[in-house]
C-alpha cells in the first residue's frame, strides 16, 4: 500500500518545488542576507580608489617601522618621508599636483594621545578613516607598552581567562557561543513553525475542497498523513539544504573574494570564526527533524479538525504556545544552562528543539543529555502520531462546527 | 469472490446526524452491471447514503456491503467515486491531476498519462492538458474531475449528481459515456434529483423521500405496473368533473392535463363526471407515468413540493 503514499509525498513535493513562492524564497532568502552585508560594505569603501597611497612623515622616528606593515595589510600604500623643515608645504605641493593621495603626521603628540594629521586631496571614507585611525592608535600603544615589557598582543586580545571546573562534570560540546544559541533557536523556532503550518494549510485545503473524500476512499487516512509531512518535510530539506550550500559558498568563495576586492574589510572575515562548526550544523538538523515530525503531527490534527483558515487560526494557537514558551525561556535556560529547570524544561521533548539547542550552543551540557532528548522526542513523535493520527481519521472527513475537548478525546479513543 | 451478484447492498442502515435522522432503516440493492439511479428530492439522504456506501461515514444501525463484503479499502479502490461537492487540487496540471488520481489507486504513472490524454482527447480538452485545473471553467474542471473518477477503470462507478453544473451538451456527452461504461459491464449508481435524466438512463431506480426509501424497483416493470394509473386529458369547458373520490393529483402537461389515479381507482366514473357536466373532451388517453408521477403517488405530494416540482391540486392546476 506505499505506493500511494509514495504518490502522496511526491505530488506534494512537486507542487511545492515548482511553485513561485519557493523559489522565490529559496533563491531571494540567501541573496537578500547577502546583500544586507555586502551591498553597505561595498559602498562604504566605493569611492576610496586613487587615494590610497600614502606618505608617512614621522617625526617621533619609531613609529613608521611599526605603522607600515599594519596599513599594508589594510590596503594602503605607503612610503616614508624624512621630517624636515617646510616637509608639510613640499608635499601639500606634490599631493595637490597628484604625485599621491595625501599625508599623515606623526609627532610628539602621537606618542602621548594617538592623535595624527592626515592631509589628503579627497575625503576617505569612514572605514578608511577607521582603519588608519585604529593603526596609528595601536601603533603608539604598542611602542608606549613595549617600553614598561608587556605582552603587548596577549593584551590586546582581551586577555583570556581559563575555566577550570571543580566538579568534573564538563562539557564535551564545543565552546560556549552565544549568538549561536540565540540566532539558533529562533530560527529552529521559526523553520519549524513554517513547515508545520504548511502542513495544516494542505490539511486544510483539501479538507475543504473535499478532495478528501475521494483520496480517502483508495487510500488510508493514517497514509495520507503520512504523505502530506513526509512531502513537506523534503521540501524543508531541499530549501535549508539550498540555503546552507549557498550560505558555505558565500563564507568559502565569496567572503575571501570581497576581501581580497576591499582589503579594508578584513574584520569581515571574523564572521567565520562565530560560525557553528559541523557537528553543531548536524545538531541543528537533528533537532529540526524531530521538531517538525512532532509539531507537523499535531499541525496536521488541527487541521483536520477545522473547517476554514479563521477556524485554523484560532485552534492553532494552543500549539503555537508550544513553541513560543520555549522562545520566551531561552534566555533564562541559557545564562543558567545547568539549573534543574533548564534541565528539566530542555528535556520535555515539545520545548527540546529550542530549549536543548540553547544549552548545548551555550555550551556546558553532558552528551547523555543530548542523547536522551532526542531518545525521548523519538518517543513522542510516536505518541503524537498516535493521537494526531486518530484525531485526522476522524477530522478529515467531518464537517460542521469545531470539535470542543471532550469530543476530541471522544475521537481519539474511538477512532 | 462471493459478491453474490450485488455490487451493493444496504440492509436496515440508519444514520442520524444529532436529531435528525438522515436515513432512516434503508433497504437498497444494486445488481452486478446494472445502471441504478437514486432518486429523491435536496436533502432526502441521497449523498449521506452514497456516503455510507463509500465508508466516508458509518452507519449507525444496519450494514453496508460492497462486492459482497465490508466496504474496506480494497474493495472500495475497485469504486470510482465522484463525490457531489467537487473537489480539485486548484494549481495543478490537468493531465497531472488525473494521473496522481490514478496513482494513488495503483495505475503506474506512464499508463495514467496514456489513459487521461486519451480521456482529455475524448471530452475535447486536450488542449488544456498542460493548463493548471484552476484556470479552467466549472464544468471544465467537472469533466477532469470526472476522468479522475474513471482513470483506474473501476468495476462500479458511483456519481454524486454527475450533471448539475453542466450545460445541456456536455450532460448528453456524459450521459453517452455513462452509457458507454454500462455497456461496457460497468455497474453504475448515480444520484439525481432530476427524474427525466434518471428515466432515460435508468434500468433500475430507487426512489428516497424524507430518509426513507419509496420504491426500489426495474423501471421497465415499475411503468408496466403503474400503467393504469394516470390518464391524459385534453377538454374545453367546466372543470368542476375534476374534483373526484378517484383523482389524487392533477398535472399540467404540454397542452393538456395528466391525472394521477388513487391506487385501483377507476377512470370510467371520470369520463362520464366529465361528459355529463359539458365539458368537450378532445383527448382521453391511458398513457405510461412518467417517473415523476410515480414518484408523487407514492411518496404524496409533500416530498415533491419540498423539492420545488410543479404539484398542485386538481382545479388549481386546470385554471
Amino acid at each position: 500500500m506505499w505506493y500511494n503514499v509514495w504518490a502522496v509525498i511526491r505530488r506534494e513535493y512537486l507542487q511545492r518545488v515548482r511553485s513561485r513562492w519557493f523559489i522565490a524564497a529559496t533563491v531571494g532568502g540567501p541573496l537578500f542576507t547577502a546583500a544586507l552585508f555586502i551591498v553597505p560594505a561595498y559602498f562604504a569603501g566605493q569611492n576610496d580608489s586613487g587615494s590610497s597611497d600614502l606618505a608617512i612623515v614621522d617625526g617621533t622616528n619609531v613609529l613608521y617601522e611599526r605603522l607600515a606593515p599594519k596599513l599594508e595589510d589594510a590596503g594602503w600604500t605607503v612610503f616614508e618621508e624624512r621630517w624636515r623643515a617646510d616637509v608639510v608645504t613640499e608635499l601639500r605641493q606634490a599631493a595637490t599636483a597628484g604625485s599621491f593621495g595625501g599625508f599623515v603626521l606623526l609627532d610628539e603628540l602621537t606618542l602621548e594621545t594617538g592623535e595624527a594629521i592626515l592631509y589628503t586631496t579627497d575625503r576617505p571614507s569612514t572605514v578608511r578613516q577607521f582603519s588608519l585611525r585604529s593603526a596609528i592608535a595601536r601603533t603608539a600603544l604598542e611602542y608606549q607598552l613595549e617600553a614598561r615589557g608587556v605582552d603587548v598582543d596577549a593584551m590586546l586580545q582581551g586577555g583570556e581567562l581559563q575555566v577550570e571546573l571543580l566538579s568534573g562534570a564538563g562539557s564535551d560540546m564545543e565552546d560556549p557561543q552565544f549568538v549561536v544559541a540565540y540566532i539558533g533557536a529562533f530560527f529552529l523556532y521559526m523553520v519549524i513553525l513554517l513547515y508545520a503550518v504548511s502542513v495544516m494549510r494542505a490539511t486544510l485545503e483539501e479538507k475543504t475542497n473535499r478532495i478528501v473524500e475521494v483520496i480517502i476512499s483508495s487510500m488510508k487516512p493514517w497514509h495520507l498523513m503520512l504523505g502530506k509531512i513526509l512531502g513537506v518535510g523534503a521540501v524543508s530539506m531541499t530549501q535549508m539544504g539550498i540555503w546552507l550550500a549557498t550560505g558555505v559558498l558565500l563564507v568559502a568563495t565569496g567572503l575571501p573574494m570581497l576581501i581580497a576586492a576591499r582589503p579594508e574589510m578584513a574584520n569581515l572575515s571574523e564572521i567565520r570564526e562565530a560560525l557553528p562548526g559541523f557537528g553543531m550544523l548536524a545538531l541543528f538538523v537533528g533537532f529540526f527533524v524531530f521538531g517538525f515530525f512532532m509539531y507537523s503531527g499535531l499541525y496536521a490534527a488541527v487541521g483536520a479538525m477545522c473547517n476554514s483558515d479563521e477556524e485554523a487560526q484560532q485552534a492553532q494557537i494552543p500549539v503555537m504556545m508550544l513553541l513560543i514558551v520555549p522562545i520566551i525561556m531561552i534566555t533564562g535556560v541559557i545564562e543558567d544552562p545547568n539549573s534543574t529547570l533548564a534541565v528539566g524544561l530542555s528535556l520535555f521533548p515539545l520545548f527540546t528543539p529550542i530549549l536543548m539547542w540553547g544549552r548545548v550552543a551555550g555550551g556546558g551540557v553532558p552528551a547523555w543529555e543530548v542523547a536522551l532528548s532526542f531518545v525521548l522526542m523519538f518517543l513522542a513523535i510516536f505518541a503524537i502520531a498516535w493521537v494526531a493520527g486518530r484525531i485526522y481519521r476522524v477530522g478529515i472527513l467531518m464537517a460542521g462546527k469545531r470539535p470542543t475537548l471532550p469530543e476530541l478525546w471522544r475521537w481519539v479513543r474511538e477512532a | 469472490m462471493n459478491d453474490d451478484g450485488f455490487a451493493i447492498r444496504l440492509r436496515g442502515v440508519t444514520k442520524r446526524f444529532g436529531k435528525h435522522t438522515a436515513v432512516d432503516s434503508f433497504d437498497f440493492d444494486v445488481p452486478r452491471g446494472s445502471i441504478c439511479g437514486l432518486l429523491g428530492p435536496n436533502g432526502s439522504g441521497k449523498t449521506t447514503t452514497i456516503r455510507m456506501i463509500m465508508g466516508i461515514l458509518l452507519p449507525d444501525e444496519g450494514s453496508v456491503s460492497l462486492f459482497g463484503a465490508d466496504p474496506d479499502l480494497s474493495r472500495r479502490t475497485r469504486v470510482g467515486y465522484l463525490p457531489e461537492e467537487r473537489g480539485v487540487y486548484r494549481k495543478m496540471k490537468c493531465l497531472e491531476l488525473i494521473t496522481f488520481l490514478g496513482e494513488i489507486r495503483g495505475v503506474r504513472r506512464a499508463e495514467g498519462r496514456r489513459r487521461g490524454g486519451e480521456w482529455l482527447e475524448r471530452l475535447g480538452l486536450a488542449e488544456w492538458a498542460d493548463k493548471r485545473v484552476e484556470d479552467l471553467s466549472k464544468g471544465m474542471q467537472q469533466k477532469i474531475q470526472f476522468i479522475g473518477t474513471v482513470i483506474h477503470e473501476p468495476e462500479l462507478l458511483i456519481l454524486d449528481e454527475p450533471f448539475s453544473g453542466l450545460d445541456p451538451i456536455n450532460q448528453d456527452v456524459l450521459e453517452e459515456i455513462v452509457r458507454d461504461f454500462h455497456e461496457r459491464g460497468t455497474t453504475i449508481l448515480f444520484s439525481t434529483h432530476l427524474m427525466d435524466q434518471a428515466e432515460r438512463l435508468c434500468e433500475r431506480v430507487c426512489l428516497i423521500s424524507n430518509s426513507k426509501k419509496v420504491l426500489d424497483a426495474d423501471l421497465r416493470e415499475l411503468k408496466a405496473a403503474e400503467r393504469r394509473g394516470v390518464v391524459a386529458v385534453e377538454f374545453e369547458g367546466p372543470d368542476a368533473w375534476l374534483d373526484g373520490p378517484e383523482i389524487d393529483h392533477v398535472e399540467r402537461m404540454n397542452g393538456g392535463l395528466h391525472l394521477l389515479l388513487r391506487d385501483g381507482a377507476d377512470h370510467q366514473p371520470i369520463l362520464e363526471r366529465a361528459v355529463a357536466s359539458g365539458a368537450r373532451i378532445l383527448r382521453f388517453d391511458l398513457v405510461e407515468p412518467r417517473l415523476h408521477e410515480i414518484f408523487v403517488r407514492h411518496a404524496g405530494s409533500d416530498a415533491v413540493g419540498n423539492a420545488g416540482l410543479p404539484v398542485r391540486s386538481g382545479a388549481e392546476a386546470a385554471r
